[in-house]
């Protein structure tokens, strides 16, 4: 295999939560998380909320300095092999809220343009750069260019910021929920372009998202978080086909169904996931799972490849000659 | 003729839009209150600029035989104060110094304590926790206190009562500036210029400022006030101008004397001080609603 264009090495970020010395608490946000992009594929990152899926996202991008583990942008490894404002114009991000992306004192043309004018590109350059970046993400940059956020729609905003990340003329983009705040007919048109973009770009997406239809239409690979961990990983046919982690189960079977023979009728997940400053131990799941059993409270699950690219965390996938 | 998508594109280039400040301005015009109160405001500042020309005598020129007339004598409209001096032009001519002590140490608080609360805001962690632990330290001193306090330790004039009031000021505008820095910071927009790679800075520059100067400005327009009656309150005591200047809050000290004699003639500096103040106060109100964006 080719090197990964962008991958991740036993991150780890743990957040503060008050308290010193023997009582301060610590927020698992991410705990030792690893997982390689190739060059072109998009990897779709789903789980449910404060599963640590936007703190992925900003320690892939540098946002957050992870307490350890690393980030290699082709092979080499952000900061010491590569300076970091040579990473931050490769890889970029588009995040959810698309009002609070946008300086509400910059016109469009302004916050489009500089990226740019920050990498030293003269500044009418810059802003014919981001006229033309804004006609490609379907806004008139005659009607738009000179607006600020507020006379913009959501979905028009958050071309913008699509736009904000293309003028650096990255390799990777990292959308953090992205589409998921706007309606649904606006939402399929972004996802259009993002495809679209990523096709005449060769981009490399990661999208964060909790809608797993959508997931499964954009991503090539599937990543599920579960507390700050990778439950299970794989090529995204096989994954929503064939679970290998109770947990992606759960997630699936909650998906809502157009098929009425196929209703959900009774919650797959009970409950809340359980706090992240003192996760259960054993498998962080094995609290609201359905089929765990005595192994699950005790030991921590390995990472099972099951061949093809497919990983999963769980006991169930242990060689059966392995359960003692 | 049939609405085509053309002719509403056509329409809606037409329909140019307008700046953040040009919609500010367009709100503030609405508010009547605000309009008046800064008309009130911009007329006490002309009157200032204007004073040797619009007063009819002389504020330093008493006459003893006119000492303390009645508003309304003949040559005196305002009456004349204990040693006989025109009001009239005497309230003209406090305007200028009574404004100066308003506006000046308010400005260069404003540059001061909105660079340290910005800064802290926006670098955020330990270096945020002590500027503002320290800062906090300074505004426990209730501001009458502490403006007397250092008045009185550098002594009486002009200069020193500006010097104090400066420093009572610098706290709260930092404090103000730190609370909107630090709630801009974690909006998505400054992450995304960080992950542009552009220098801290650079964002603080480009990004922040924007956000956070309109703000800080309003709450520091309100303390105008608040520095014009402390300056009085110093004058009172002594500490602040010293006579025979034309100051308001000077004129209410040595006027005291004559409140049984002449009431009405010994309020006015004090109403001057109230219109002052509460005309800027509304205006700051004014400003800070135009500046919601929200409406």
């Amino acid at each position: 295999m080719s090197t990964p264009i962008l991958s991740a090495h036993n991150l780890v970020k743990h957040f503060n939560a008050g308290g010193f010395g023997a009582a301060r608490k610590v927020v698992r946000a991410v705990d030792d998380v690893s997982f390689e992009l190739a060059r072109g594929e998009t990897l779709g990152v789903v789980g449910e909320s404060g599963c640590g899926k936007s703190t992925t996202a900003r320690l892939l991008v540098q946002l957050l300095t992870p307490d350890s583990g690393g980030v290699r942008y082709d092979g080499k490894v952000v900061g010491p092999e590569m300076p970091l404002k040579a990473f931050r114009s490769k890889v970029q991000m588009v995040f959810q809220d698309s009002f609070a992306s946008l300086n509400p004192r910059m016109t469009m043309i302004d916050a489009v343009a500089f990226g740019p004018a920050v990498h030293g590109v003269a500044k009418p350059e810059a802003r014919r750069k981001a006229q033309d970046l804004l006609e490609r993400v379907g806004l008139d940059p005659a009607r738009f260019g000179g607006r600020y956020a507020h006379e913009l729609s959501g979905g028009q905003r958050q071309r913008v910021n699509i736009a904000r990340a293309l003028a650096f003329d990255p390799q990777v983009i990292v959308l953090d929920e992205a589409v998921s705040a706007l309606d649904k007919s606006v939402e399929a048109q972004v996802l259009n372009l993002l495809m679209d973009l990523r096709r005449e770009r060769g981009l490399t997406y990661v999208f964060i998202s909790h809608d797993l239809n959508v997931v499964r239409h954009i991503s090539d690979r599937v990543m599920v978080m579960y507390l700050g961990e990778v439950a299970e990983i794989g090529p995204a046919e096989r994954l929503y086909n064939a679970p290998r982690h109770p947990y992606t189960e759960a997630l699936l079977a909650a998906m809502p169904s157009l098929d009425p023979d196929r209703r959900t009728l009774e919650a797959p997940l009970a409950g809340d996931p359980p706090n992240p400053i003192d996760p259960p131990p054993g498998c962080r799941f094995h609290t609201r799972c359905a089929r765990a059993f005595e192994p699950c409270a005790s030991r921590v699950p390995v990472s099972y490849a099951l061949g093809g690219g497919h990983v999963a965390a769980c006991h169930l996938n242990t060689p059966k000659e392995d359960v003692a | 003729m049939a609405v085509t998508a053309d002719s509403i594109a056509q329409l809606a280039t037409v329909e140019k839009s307008r700046g953040y400040w040009r919609s500010v301005g367009a709100r503030f015009l609405r508010d009547k209150v605000a309009v008046c109160a800064g008309l009130v405001a911009a007329g006490l500042i002309l009157m200032a600029i204007f004073a040797p020309w619009i007063a009819p005598a002389d504020p330093l020129d008493g006459s003893m035989i006119k000492r303390l007339s009645p508003i309304g004598t003949e040559g005196y409209p305002l009456g004349a104060d204990e040693l006989g001096r025109d009001m009239l032009s005497r309230l003209i001519y406090g305007a200028r110094l009574s404004l100066f002590m308003g506006v000046v140490p308010v400005l260069i608080a404003f540059a001061i304590g909105g660079a340290i609360g910005v800064a802290a805001g926006y670098l955020g962690g330990w270096v945020n926790t002590i500027t503002m632990r320290v800062l906090d330290v300074l505004y426990a001193f209730p501001s009458v206190l502490l403006a007397i306090a250092i008045s009185g330790a550098l002594g009486a004039g002009i200069l020193n009562g500006l010097l104090s009031l400066t420093v009572v000021f610098i706290p709260p505008i930092a404090r103000v500036a730190e609370s909107v820095t630090t709630s801009v910071r974690k909006l998505e927009y400054i992450e995304a210029a960080q992950a542009s790679g552009a220098s801290s800075l650079r964002i603080v520059r480009d990004h922040v400022l924007g956000n956070v100067l309109g703000p800080i400005f309003v709450y520091a327009t309100s303390l105008i006030s608040v520095s014009m009656i402390l300056a009085a309150g110093l004058s009172f005591l002594g500490l602040g101008v010293s006579p025979p200047n034309a100051e308001w809050g000077l004129m209410l000290n040595t006027l005291r004397n004559a409140i049984y004699v002449q009431p009405w003639l010994a309020a006015l500096p004090g109403v001057m001080i109230f219109l002052t103040s509460i005309s800027f106060n509304m205006l700051s109100d004014g400003l800070r609603s135009a500046m919601d964006v929200k409406q």
